[in-house]
């Protein structure tokens, strides 16, 4: 259902390789071992950008339709796939459906000198 | 004006192959289908069909961003949908198709269809219960639970949910117009509505929405029981999808329920074990709120046993 971290160092959590997530790709994550992905990674033009897996337009509602589906088909913007929110993925702003103007919730994400991508564990 | 129910729902999605997947894994059956859509069927021949979003054959959605394209009702014969049109034809335009269907748009901008109706009637016992002191029980000698790895199949297209911008217009029209029946009512939310040929709880709920919301909240199947029901959705979360909420069980129509996000913006429901009404049922009214709407909710954990191998706080760990 989820996918929890591996390791854990001194408040970061390890979430995978960067190189893992494509161009127009997604992933989900578990870094506090809920059991569900509470946050996802996305690259989009290059860059990577991490999310809250809360769609503001019902609080906290999860996104996804399918592990890891947090994106449309040509990877242009994520979508909830609750009612159909869609989100620009380099800011997070919902600019079509049942929330506009409202924002994704942004997670600090790191990238060390290996390329593994870390996120704060709190 | 005999409607019998939800025919067939015509999505547009982007992922054809992915759609189609997801359809698979939630027990449709699929036919005719190609990497350009086709028609996943439930054991009554109801279906959910679907085709890319940007195929020209395809009706407008009722709103931007609604992969609903068209709803299609069954009708019991040839002179019900002959009064349909008819009806329909006093103020808009009803197009008459190839396939001997009829096409036209309710008061909410939907796109909808009647035939004469698909479903092939067939029988298949539901779930049954052994309860002390009841009339009806499962056979001696035989098991509650299906063997593991038993298909779990949808039976029927069971109901869709809109979200629409005039919900007294909307309910008006399927009505007045259509010889719907009010079952129940959310108050200030929308009505519960039942066609003339049905008689489950509900095959359409209307729900009052602002104008960037106009689409579908949610469309399901039924299944034989909680148990198939429930089952089938620890194998759908198994397959890596997304339960939005449930299981539970419904108060207004009592169905269990289950939902899930889906590839057509929005929910998709497994549901089982719907009330079943008749013109003599006095509709009720209720507040919507999360006592109104569940009698209980469940939620689900990953399977656990206590014993050898299993930590010795089971999944509390
Ligand atoms: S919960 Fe995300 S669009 Fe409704």
């Amino acid at each position: 259902m989820a996918t929890t971290p591996d390791v854990t160092v001194a408040g970061l959590v390890r979430l995978c390789r960067a190189d893992e997530i494509g161009e127009g790709r997604s992933r989900g994550f578990d870094p506090h071992e809920t059991g569900e992905d509470t946050i996802f990674v996305l690259r989009s033009g290059g860059v990577l950008r991490g999310w809250r897996n809360a769609c503001p337009h019902v609080d906290g509602a999860p996104m996804a339709w399918r592990r890891d589906a947090y994106l449309n088909a040509d990877g242009t913007r994520i979508v909830c796939h609750a009612h159909g929110a869609e989100f620009l993925p380099d800011s997070g702003t919902c600019v079509q459906g049942p929330c506009i103007g409202k924002r994704l919730t942004a997670v600090p994400i790191v990238i060390d000198r290996c390329g593994d991508l870390w996120v704060m564990e709190k | 004006m005999k409607i019998v129910g939800l025919d067939s729902l015509i999505f547009g999605v982007d992922d054809v192959p992915g759609a189609a997947r997801f359809l698979v894994d939630y027990g449709l059956t699929p036919v005719d289908v190609s990497e350009a859509g086709g028609r996943f069927e439930a054991m009554d021949g109801t279906s959910l069909i679907i085709t890319r979003d940007d195929d020209p054959r395809l009706p407008p959605p009722p709103a931007p961003g609604c992969r609903l394209r068209k709803t299609m009702m069954g009708v019991a014969d040839s002179a019900a949908l002959q009064a349909v049109a008819a009806e329909l034809r006093r103020d808009r335009e009803v197009r008459a198709l190839p396939d001997g269907s009829i096409e036209s748009v309710d008061d909410s901008n939907f796109v909808i269809g009647f035939r004469v109706t698909v479903r092939r009637p067939f029988v298949l016992p539901g779930e049954m219960f052994n309860a002390p002191g009841g009339v009806v029980f499962r056979p001696v000698n035989s098991l509650g639970v299906p063997p593991p790895g038993t298909a779990i199949r949808p039976r029927s297209l069971s109901h869709v949910v809109y979200f629409v911008p005039d919900v007294l217009k909307a309910e008006a029209f399927y009505v007045n117009r259509l010889g719907f029946r009010c079952t129940d009512r959310f108050t200030a939310t929308g009505p519960f509505l039942q066609p003339a040929g049905s008689l489950d709880h509900h095959t359409h709920f209307l729900i009052g929405a602002p104008p960037q919301m106009h689409g579908v909240e949610h469309f399901t199947f039924h299944f034989g029981g909680p148990s198939e029901m429930i089952a089938n959705g620890c194998r759908f979360v198994e397959k890596g999808y997304q339960a939005f909420w449930g299981p539970g069980r419904h108060i207004l129509g009592s169905n269990w329920f289950w939902y899930f996000n889906s590839p057509f913006a929005c929910h998709i429901e497994m549901d089982a074990d719907m009330d079943l009404h008749d013109a003599s049922w006095t509709p009720r009214e209720a507040t919507l709120s999360a006592d109104t709407s569940q009698t209980f909710l469940l939620k689900m954990r990953k399977k656990w046993t206590p014993g050898p191998g299993i930590h010795e706080n089971g999944d509390y760990a």
